[in-house]
């Protein structure tokens, strides 16, 4: 097979990919509301991005929501790791399947599953359904990550600690989580990018005094395409772009070390 | 407590990231000339300066820049945070889309300074679910069709109105007051009345050819047609077709209008209800159902849109404002019902979406042009073709069900 | 010692608690509300029942399973298609862009599917880009209706997910010994042999995996279908959401979910047999 035909090949996957991101990107430049021809450069619509306050407030509930769910599931997810490394307990095999089935269940079981949840104890849709269910379905993609990172470890540092008299804890401390913290950065952002792209389980579990920024653009684009909508995408692709380069970073600096 | 918790969390990361030590025993990988890794095995390394019984003070420096960095988190997440402590002084609304400007929205908060958080949803059926699965669910002010009311009240959903707090309430037009589906209008003050008509772009379709609901089942309009996502506005066009009435509520009429609607089915491209202005204007859809204010809303933008009177029979639908059981603002609920009553407020939202407002003080200072439009506020004559809308009562499982096979028959 | 056991027991007790609280009692809520009857008033009536199962069985949800199946599947079969080449080439590629590559097949991986989607509608509208530039070019009279029909949607389902497919290939055919390869050339075989006999069965739990990942959530994506779909769309996803939120019959919508479930789960075995599999083949290629 000759190497043109390869390099093509190539090419028009990616074309195929990015096209339609950059022109989503091209129009939100585009000095015109609903025609697709070029009516010349203009950044009102990121003006008007800007100056819209509810969007503001949407965006910032979804940060909120994102890091703090990012984080908690960090810890949870890197806990449930370690314990899974290090000890034998009772159900061990049955947390192991309980992780592999989040991960793989359809995502939209797990958003009416917990909507029964709290319609059972009468829990308010609001924030804290929202938090508790991010954090749910992130936590088994931390432990994964955090818990591939372990097993190439070497057994003997942890035996050596324990001579030295360190206790579980500080060993946990001292050397766990100095030797995998790229595993758990990149496990944090992971489960940012989940957290903050996720529609389908939000659907389900958010309440109408907290919306966020997934919701929010299904329901305009279900209203009709709007030129402020593609300068929105436009920021939300930019900062997918940074997390994943700050992630290669994170993988890279970890390889070099 | 919110504020706490995120600065616990954004703790947590810095110090794990600042307090680490580079003894690295264990797999190490090198980049030789042909990119391709190679990992040798190392034992624990020899000298290590940064161990911290050698370095103390490495671990007390990190703790400091932690908190530094930590302070000034702390004063920007209080600037943001600032604006959502103000949480009690807002109301919740949930209204169907397109059905009030941002202007008049920004106006409210102005003037009362009460934050309006505009929820929207495109159908009854969404609305009474969301309510239903969630009984608390903060709405303040739910928007609710006639046949909705009469529904919700009934069940006890919604909360008596307390006229008192209402001093526009008298602007309000007596001929749509105190109607069957809410006596004396204890629990809601209409807010716009709608009719539900055929919607046609002319520069692919002759007018004349499209007057009739039976017209839609041609066989050239095959794959072209959009139907409201709307459980009875769908049905209410086979039941006028049949010569039966869009309430009626004998099963034997509704499996008939069912049956007339799966003949419908290879004509039907799109069910949609709260993107029908965007699909007019951009031409993805030149044929359908439609409420008038939103296909005067997509005229305004694209000419060769038209809105048709069918001549066989349409629906009227009057929308109403209504407090749900477990609203929490109850006060700003009443103030923002009110500001939706005054005149001039009323004309404005009136205007921008091209819905009919039952307010008479607000017609009243309507222009001549829109009050002469047909689009928007029929003449007699065709309103006598109208029939509103109503509970069917029991029957409304009935059409759940054949509703729900339609949908799925695909 | 004493803290040793402190510390384990509250890292075991967190994280039970919370996966048993938040993952494993959802489920079995689920279970026992497919097994409820429907109330109009309060949602559900404790009362057993098997109804919502036996309403199921009925061939217009047949039809719905059925079409679902088919546009998954066509999602997969041309994901596979699409991914498998790309996946290869990508992976034998000795330039030192690889990595590079790499970063931008996985940037579409991390950009939310709803911001893609979004991203092809604008290009598919009747006055988007494409019918745009066909007209001007001359080669149609008329804009092409391609959005709010299943085409629409395969492509949409295809764009979101081709990313799942291509990254666990590549995982797995970077694995793979070239000496097979040549191995299986210098015996004589041509192109075609070396593809079936050797790449296929090598790669096979990598393209498994990736199947896996791709066919999922093409069942259960109810908002591609919703954004992009039109009326006769309507997948398993969709049914879910609309027995949820719209025609509030909780029941049914759970019996529906555990259909989906364990049609998952089965396909899951699948999986592990054919991982098992690879695994054989593997090691036999460790001698």
């Amino acid at each position: 097979m000759n190497r043109l035909a390869k390099f093509s090949y190539l090419t028009a996957i990616y074309c195929f990919f990015y096209f339609p991101i950059i022109i989503l990107i091209v129009y939100s430049f585009n000095n015109s509301t609903y025609s697709s021809l070029w009516h010349g450069f203009t950044l009102d619509w990121y003006k008007q991005l800007g100056d819209d306050t509810d969007l503001a407030v949407v965006a910032l509930h979804s940060l909120e929501v994102s890091v703090l769910a990012a984080t908690l599931a960090t810890c949870i997810g890197t806990l449930a790791a370690t314990c899974l490394y290090r000890y034998l307990f009772f159900g061990k095999k049955l947390l192991h399947g309980l992780m592999f089935v989040l991960i793989v269940s359809p995502d939209i079981v797990m958003g009416i599953s917990l909507l029964i949840l709290f319609f059972l104890i009468k829990m308010q849709l609001g924030f804290w359904s929202l938090l508790i269910s991010h954090i749910t379905f992130c936590i088994p993609f931390v432990a994964v990550t955090v818990y591939s990172r372990l097993t190439g470890l070497d057994k003997n540092i942890f035996e050596a600690a324990r001579d030295l008299g360190a206790s579980d804890f500080m060993s946990f401390r001292r050397i766990i989580i100095p030797m995998l913290w790229p595993a758990i950065l990149a496990g944090w952002l992971l489960s940012f990018t989940l957290s903050l792209d996720d529609v389908i389980i939000s659907f389900f579990v958010t309440g109408p005094d907290f919306q966020i920024l997934p919701l929010y653009i299904y329901s305009l684009v279900r209203i009709g395409l709007k030129p402020e909508l593609n300068a929105l995408c436009s920021v939300m692709f930019a900062i997918t772009l940074c997390i994943v380069v700050v992630f290669q970073l994170v993988l890279r600096n970890k390889e070099v070390e | 407590m919110r504020l706490l918790i995120v600065y616990f969390c954004y703790f947590i990361p810095l110090v794990l990231k600042n307090v680490r030590f580079s003894q690295q025993p264990g797999e190490r990988y090198i980049h030789s000339h042909d990119g391709r890794k190679r990992s040798f095995r190392t034992a624990i390394q020899g000298e290590n300066h940064d161990s911290p019984l050698e370095n103390p003070h490495r671990d007390k420096k990190a703790l400091q820049n932690a908190f530094r960095i930590l302070k000034f988190v702390g004063y920007i997440s209080l600037f943001f945070n600032s604006a959502a402590w103000a949480q009690d002084n807002v109301v919740n609304v949930y209204n169907w889309s397109s059905y009030i400007s941002s202007d008049v929205l920004k106006e409210f908060t102005q003037e009362t300074g009460i934050k309006v958080n505009y929820a929207t949803y495109d159908s009854n059926e969404t609305m009474y679910a969301k309510l239903k699965a969630n009984p608390t669910s903060g709405y303040d002010i739910v928007v609710p069709s006639t046949y909705f009311v009469d529904r919700m009240r009934k069940q006890g959903m919604l909360q008596p109105l307390d006229k008192a707090k209402l001093s526009n309430f008298k602007y309000l037009n007596p001929a749509l007051l105190n109607k069957a589906y809410d006596p004396d209008n204890r629990y809601s003050i209409p807010y716009f009345w709608s009719v539900t008509g055929i919607a046609v772009n002319t520069h692919y379709h002759a007018l004349s050819e499209v007057q009739n609901w039976a017209d839609f089942w041609k066989p050239e309009y095959r794959k072209q047609l959009l139907l409201l996502d709307d459980m009875h506005e769908v049905f209410s066009i086979a039941l006028l077709v049949l010569g039966y009435s869009p309430n009626d509520g004998n099963p034997e009429h509704i499996r008939q209008a069912y049956l007339k609607l799966r003949q419908l089915m290879p004509n039907v491209r799109l069910f949609n209800a709260d993107g029908v202005k965007s699909l007019f204007i951009d031409e993805d859809l030149t044929l359908g159902m439609g409420w008038n204010g939103d296909i005067y809303q997509a005229a305004q933008e694209n000419s060769g849109i038209q809105f048709v009177y069918p001549k066989d029979g349409f629906v009227v639908s009057i929308d109403s404002m209504a407090i749900p059981i477990g609203a929490t603002h109850l006060n700003n609920a009443y103030r923002f019902i009110n500001f939706i009553l005054r005149p001039d407020i009323a004309k404005k939202i009136s205007l921008a979406t091209g819905y009919a407002s039952p307010n008479e003080g607000a017609v009243k200072l309507m222009p001549k042009s829109i009050l002469s439009n047909p689009m928007i506020y029929p003449a007699q004559s065709i309103l006598k073709r109208s029939v509103v809308q109503a509970d069917v009562g029991d029957a409304e499982s009935i059409y759940q069900k054949y509703w729900e096979l339609l949908k799925i028959g695909g | 010692m004493k803290a040793d056991r402190l510390f384990k027991w509250t890292n075991i007790a967190t994280i039970w608690l919370w996966l048993s609280l938040f993952a494993l009692l959802p489920i079995i809520l689920v279970l026992i509300t497919s097994c409820l009857e429907n109330d109009p008033v309060h949602l559900v009536r404790w009362q057993f029942t098997l109804e919502n199962y036996r309403a199921l069985i009925n061939p217009i949800y047949f039809k719905v399973f059925w079409h679902s199946f088919c546009i998954a599947g066509l999602c997969t079969l041309i994901c596979l298609c699409l991914g498998f080449p790309f996946a290869y080439l990508l992976a034998r590629m000795q330039s030192k862009y690889k990595s590079l590559l790499l970063f931008l097949v996985i940037i579409p991986f991390w950009t939310s599917s709803l911001i893609r989607t979004y991203a092809i509608i604008s290009i598919l509208k009747a006055k988007g880009l494409l019918n745009t530039v066909l007209l001007s070019l001359g080669i149609i009279h008329k804009p092409l209706s391609i959005l709010y029909t299943p085409s629409a949607v395969i492509i949409g389902l295809v764009y979101s997910l081709l990313p799942f497919m291509i990254l666990p290939l590549y995982a797995n055919i970077e694995k793979l010994d070239i000496r097979f390869i040549d191995a299986a050339r210098d015996l004589g075989a041509n192109t075609i042999t070396i593809f079936a006999r050797v790449i296929l069965p090598l790669t096979l739990s990598g393209i498994v995996g990736g199947i896996v990942l791709v066919f999922l959530p093409a069942m259960s994506m109810f908002y591609i279908p919703d954004i992009l779909g039109g009326a006769k769309s309507l997948l398993v996803g969709n049914l879910i959401q609309n027995e949820f939120l719209s025609a509030h019959n909780w029941p049914l919508g759970s019996a529906v979910s555990m259909v989906l479930t364990i049609s998952m789960g089965l396909l899951l075995l699948i999986y592990r047999r054919a991982d098992k599999i690879g695994q054989q083949h593997e090691s036999i290629s460790e001698i």
